[in-house]
């Protein structure tokens, strides 16, 4: 029925989670990952290459395909949602109103113009394989390291311990979240809830709500819990040392060098 | 047997969630070092607020709650949460880090113990409850099983002295409450008083030194196991039965098959009971 299209969409955070937790190389350093990630992403937009940003894309698809174990049809569906985006915004780069004919090739509606111009297609063109680099990075970021390992790093970088702990407690939630979501919506399909529109709509509304007040009491004993364990309002969770090898900051200076040189090369 | 030294003392202790409606009702209890207590009681008869107040998560307007001789106030409530380990009944609300070895490791880092030291408890937690190989796992790729062992071991990690078992065999499958009481029964021998609520009444008849029964706030009865579950007017006002095995040895009685007094607690030691 056509409540079942979107089921694979909620089962995307979890998998790239389950594909963060089992990567090839998750046991190297994280602040090595989390700079180098950054740091192609910045090449990528700055450097401002279609070359460059084609470069980008494949080695960072290669690297997620083959080093994080992500299964190419699933990569292909992690890549849908930024495309989409992308496709939206950059149609708006592209396209432009006027009042008079205009542009390269137009439409006629009745009050104005729409047109787009080569110039225009090109910039829109190169801004999606900007997007797609740089998204790309992310991407290798986020597949090969677990969340709490991210945390851990912005804790390194000072960010507010408030901030930290939230973002380690958030995460831990989700995943109880979507179970206990997932099995009342289950036995609300059971009994009928999701049969046609209107009544999916009150199912989903007193789940939601439902949802709530659950949670208000889980996090009620959650709290007992941590007291229970002499919590006193700061959250020391153990970080794994992980230690940084020569040669993979080697790996990182020469492969960002040589997007460089392919910048002059082209020049 | 009863040498043993009081570790936990609770006197007239009354609590209530909304004041003028008292969940507790004037409770006395003693706990002795490694006695094996089971707390039984219809629900809503104040077992888990009881727990609570034990660990010093609630703190009660009436009655005083003594560790080791010690009265345990406002300032040392954090003495008595490290004497005094809580097993939640629902591991999910107790689990929060995001993998196993942090989990365990929450405790004892709260404890500001040095990071040698935490690593030595973390390691010999997860070897306790057999949960090496899960170390670096995030908890919610683990089974119900699998977390309930976690959340065991990190209380093991903390070095209690007295553990409460909220209902530990509530969503156990067989195999998994097996394990449970192998687990019981090693902390028993470590010499750790262990208090476990439960419905299962046949567990409690197998496993526990003493009863404590609960009925809406008050202790209705607090004794060798035996003389608790004889007592039919205790087991009706609390909701509970007799133990299978206790029911099984009357009728063998009765039909002059069982050696008087013998009272097998376990299935096992029927057959030596028997006249075979």
């Amino acid at each position: 029925m056509i409540f079942h299209r979107h089921r694979r969409h909620s089962h995307s955070v979890n998998s790239m989670d389950y594909y963060a937790s089992q990567s090839g190389i998750r046991h190297w350093n994280d602040s090595y990952k989390v700079i180098s990630a950054c740091s192609i992403l910045l090449l990528c937009i700055l450097l401002n290459q279609p070359v460059i940003s084609i470069a980008v894309i494949l080695t960072m698809g290669f690297m997620n395909v083959k080093v994080n174990g992500v299964s190419f049809y699933d990569y292909t569906g992690f890549l849908k949602i930024p495309v989409a985006f992308l496709i939206l915004g950059s149609a708006a780069v592209a396209c432009g109103i006027s009042r008079s004919p205009a542009g390269d090739y137009r439409i006629s509606l009745n009050w104005f113009y729409l047109y787009v111009t080569e110039e225009g297609i090109k910039q829109a063109a190169e801004l999606v394989l900007k997007a797609m680099g740089a998204v790309s990075a992310m991407y290798f970021l986020a597949l090969s390291t677990p969340a709490h390992e991210l945390t851990g790093v912005l804790k390194k970088a000072h960010v507010p311990r408030i901030i930290v702990e939230l973002m380690d407690m958030i995460y831990r939630f989700i995943f109880i979240l979507t179970e206990v979501q997932g099995r009342m919506k289950t036995a609300a399909m059971s009994r009928l809830g999701y049969t046609d529109f209107k009544t999916s709509c009150y199912s989903f509304g007193q789940t939601g709500g439902n949802l709530f007040l659950l949670s208000l009491k889980k996090a009620n004993a959650c709290y007992d819990a941590m007291i229970s364990r002499c919590y006193e309002g700061e959250l020391p969770f153990w970080e794994e040392e992980k230690q940084l090898k020569i040669w993979q900051v080697a790996l990182l200076a020469a492969y960002e060098g040589s997007l460089i040189m392919l910048v002059l090369i082209l020049r | 047997m009863e040498s043993r030294e009081t570790i936990l003392q609770v006197r007239h202790l009354s609590y209530g969630y909304h004041p003028g409606n008292p969940v507790l009702k004037d409770v006395n209890v003693s706990v002795r070092r490694g006695e094996k207590i089971a707390v039984m009681g219809a629900n809503g008869a104040g077992k888990s607020t009881f727990f609570l107040n034990l660990n010093g998560v609630l703190q009660a307007e009436t009655g005083e709650i003594f560790y080791e001789g010690q009265k345990t106030g406002k300032k040392n409530l954090n003495e008595l949460r490290k004497h005094v380990g809580f097993v939640f009944q629902d591991a999910d609300s107790q689990i929060i880090a995001s993998s196993v070895q942090a989990e365990v490791a929450f405790g004892p880092m709260n404890l500001k113990l040095s990071r040698e030291e935490v690593r030595e408890r973390v390691n010999q937690a997860l070897e306790y409850m057999d949960l090496q190989e899960y170390r670096t796992r995030p908890p919610h790729y683990l089974s119900g099983g699998e977390k309930k062992r976690v959340s065991i071991a990190d209380i093991i990690a903390m070095h209690s002295e007295v553990i409460l078992f909220d209902e530990p065999t509530a969503a156990l499958d067989p195999l998994s409450a097996d394990m449970l009481e192998e687990v019981l029964e090693k902390l028993s021998g470590e010499g750790k008083a262990l208090l476990v609520s439960t419905h299962d009444v046949d567990f409690a008849y197998r496993w526990a030194e003493r009863v404590l029964v609960f009925d809406q706030g008050q202790v209705i009865a607090d004794g060798e196991v035996l003389s608790v579950f004889r007592d039919e007017s205790v087991l009706e006002r609390a909701h509970l039965r007799k133990p299978e095995l206790l029911e099984v040895y009357e009728i063998l009685l009765k039909k002059g098959l069982i050696r008087e007094n013998s009272y097998p607690r376990q299935a096992k030691e029927l057959a030596k009971a028997m006249h075979l």
